[in-house]
């Protein structure tokens, strides 16, 4: 009884959280190609306005930003302005929030037929590693390295940037732990 | 591990063993085929591998309507376009691919065009874009490496762009793969060792890289001991017929192991020295299997040192001690690699290849970075990791 009755409150809150994290992500992101140069060598062989998508199948939560030239990333909070170039899939809302709660490395769910690429795989794994820069930037070294395969090693964080989107995720994590339980 | 999860899949119907390519007529009346098209390159054709097939066929009254034999080793959109006009001018209505990586891929692609229609091939690129199952297609293949009779993928290149197009979509996959031990028979002994090492390198990296799983697992470590045990007998004895089986099974079950649970860092650096080097795809996993396993050690000591009673067999395993077992893997690796470099030189280092410069590594490390199978290796790789991989690899 008090399952069927939880479901839709716990999915729904699965949801926002994932729709959260996508904002998080896509403003984090811009954020680290401005004041991140290992960033930006990943990301400078990038095209010149080039559109990466990560989205939940079929039609749920998106995170869209555009390269919009020596390496720097542009987040697009209003949708993707035309057809994107690469598109990275969850295969359903659970999978993303697994992933995006750090209960799942990328790189396990990709392993775990999680998520699905559509365009250039060179270039998916370019931006995997540009999402594992992300992460181990704007998460607790603790949290981090659940995230990803490794912790860098050479982090400077620039902490002012990087506090706001901390914020989110104290929010963030806090949330998980109610969702979770 | 509490979020383990995985999904395997083969729908392959694998046909096996000796008098294998006699039962290709009745498979294909199964599928209510009359009118197959063989295609192939022309080296199968020069060492005589059709007859037996058309003589199966044509024993149980099948006409084999077509023949393209003029498959090149890195198929292209053009080939592909051609071979499916001359399906549609001779109403065939099922397709056999003969031959190694190339023919199969392009047997897979033709299988595109013909049941989708069109005669852009690069329409079709990309994951999952195919939606319904295409024209009865089997594949008998001539080398013991690839494994792409058990895959779902296709690589044709675009010769106008200048670039590789993937295809990936499980109806890519054959409606039968046919192993008969007379079609590896004449192989020569440094392709037959370079694809044995083809094989054993899918089987090791499923086993040890993220997506392995229970059942790629099982597919994965009875192909190390197919290639462990059969490998050196067969270079001695090049026309032991049993031993060919072992191989080619091998090969297809390594196939099975990697298409669902992918493959890693030695992947990602012969795909890179295969395009800057040219160097064949076989000969570069023989290569850096050793290498790489060493710099993956730690990650992988566990399944890597499991994998030493499929390598070397029970007694040396018990013999060795549990915490000895990752390197004495590595070892067991390294004799064969050597036991080849005696019989027909198969390169052990790059340097030893006479192909590659030492100017050109770090061109083949960057370019290992973008390589799709790099995702799945345990460890994460910079560029000055596969930098020092090759390094060590170099002499
Ligand atoms: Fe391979």
């Amino acid at each position: 009884m008090l399952v069927k009755r939880l479901q839709p409150m716990i999915s729904h809150a699965r949801r926002n959280y994932v729709e959260l994290m996508f904002q998080v992500m896509g403003r984090a992101l811009q954020a680290i190609s401005e004041v991140d140069e290992t960033t930006r060598k990943e990301t400078r062989a990038l095209p010149d306005g080039f559109l990466f998508e990560m989205q939940v199948m079929p039609n749920g939560p998106k995170l869209i930003v555009e390269h919009t030239g020596d390496g720097l990333l542009h987040y697009h909070s209003n949708g993707a302005p035309r057809a994107v170039d690469l598109s990275i899939q969850f295969k359903h809302i659970t999978h993303a929030f697994l992933v995006l709660s750090f209960q799942e490395k990328t790189s396990v769910a990709f392993a775990n037929d999680r998520m699905l690429v559509d365009g250039d795989v060179s270039l998916a794994v370019r931006m995997t590693r540009v999402l594992n820069r992300l992460e181990s930037f704007i998460l607790p070294k603790l949290v981090a390295q659940r995230a990803v395969k490794e912790y860098p090693a050479d982090l400077h964080l620039p902490e002012k940037l990087m506090s706001a989107a901390r914020i989110y995720l104290k929010v963030a994590t806090h949330f998980v732990e109610t969702v979770r339980a | 591990m509490t979020n383990k999860y995985y999904e395997f899949f083969c729908p392959v119907k694998v046909i096996a063993g000796k008098a294998a390519l006699e039962h290709i007529p009745y498979e294909l009346s199964g599928l209510a085929a009359k009118r197959p098209m063989i295609i192939t390159d022309k080296g199968v054709r020069a060492a005589g591998l059709l007859n037996p097939v058309i003589a199966a066929c044509e024993e149980s009254g099948l006409e084999i309507v077509s023949i393209f034999d003029d498959v090149p080793p890195d198929s292209s959109t053009t080939v592909v376009r051609d071979i499916a006009r001359v399906y549609r001018k001779e109403k065939c209505d099922s397709i056999i691919a003969i031959g190694g990586g190339s023919a199969i891929d392009t047997g897979k692609a033709v299988n595109i065009l013909v049941s989708e229609g069109g005669d852009d091939i690069a329409k079709y690129s990309g994951a999952g874009v195919l939606k319904h199952p295409l024209k009865p297609f089997f594949v008998v293949p001539t080398t013991a490496g690839t494994g792409s009779e058990v895959t779902s993928v296709a690589v044709i290149s675009d010769e106008k762009k200048g670039v590789k197009l993937p295809f990936t979509s499980s109806f890519l996959l054959p409606n039968a793969a046919i192993i008969d031990p007379r079609m590896t028979l004449t192989l020569p002994p440094h392709i037959t060792a370079a694809t044995a090492m083809d094989a054993m390198t899918h089987a090791v990296e499923s086993f040890t890289c993220m997506a392995k799983n229970p059942l790629s697992d099982a597919y994965a470590t009875a192909a190390v001991k197919k290639v462990s045990r059969s490998l050196l007998g067969v270079m001695d004895n090049p026309k032991d017929e049993d031993g060919r089986l072992e191989l080619a099974q091998a090969s297809t079950m390594a196939g099975i192991a990697f298409s669902n649970s992918m493959v890693g860092l030695v992947h990602s650096l012969g795909h890179a020295t295969g395009a800057i080097c040219h160097l064949p795809h076989g000969l570069c996993m023989s290569l850096y299997l050793p290498y790489v396993l060493e710099f993956n050690l730690e990650s992988i000591r566990e399944p890597l040192g499991e994998l030493l009673l499929y390598l070397e067999g029970p007694e040396v395993y018990s013999a060795t001690p549990a915490a000895r077992r990752a390197e004495a893997s590595i070892s067991a690796i390294r004799k064969l690699r050597d036991a080849l470099y005696k019989r027909c030189e198969l390169p052990r280092t790059l340097k030893e290849t006479g192909k590659v410069l030492e100017s050109q590594l770090e061109a083949i490390a960057k370019m290992a970075l973008d390589d799709g199978s790099i995702m799945f290796n345990p460890k994460e790789v910079s560029l000055e990791d596969a930098l020092s991989v090759l390094r060590r690899a170099w002499a």
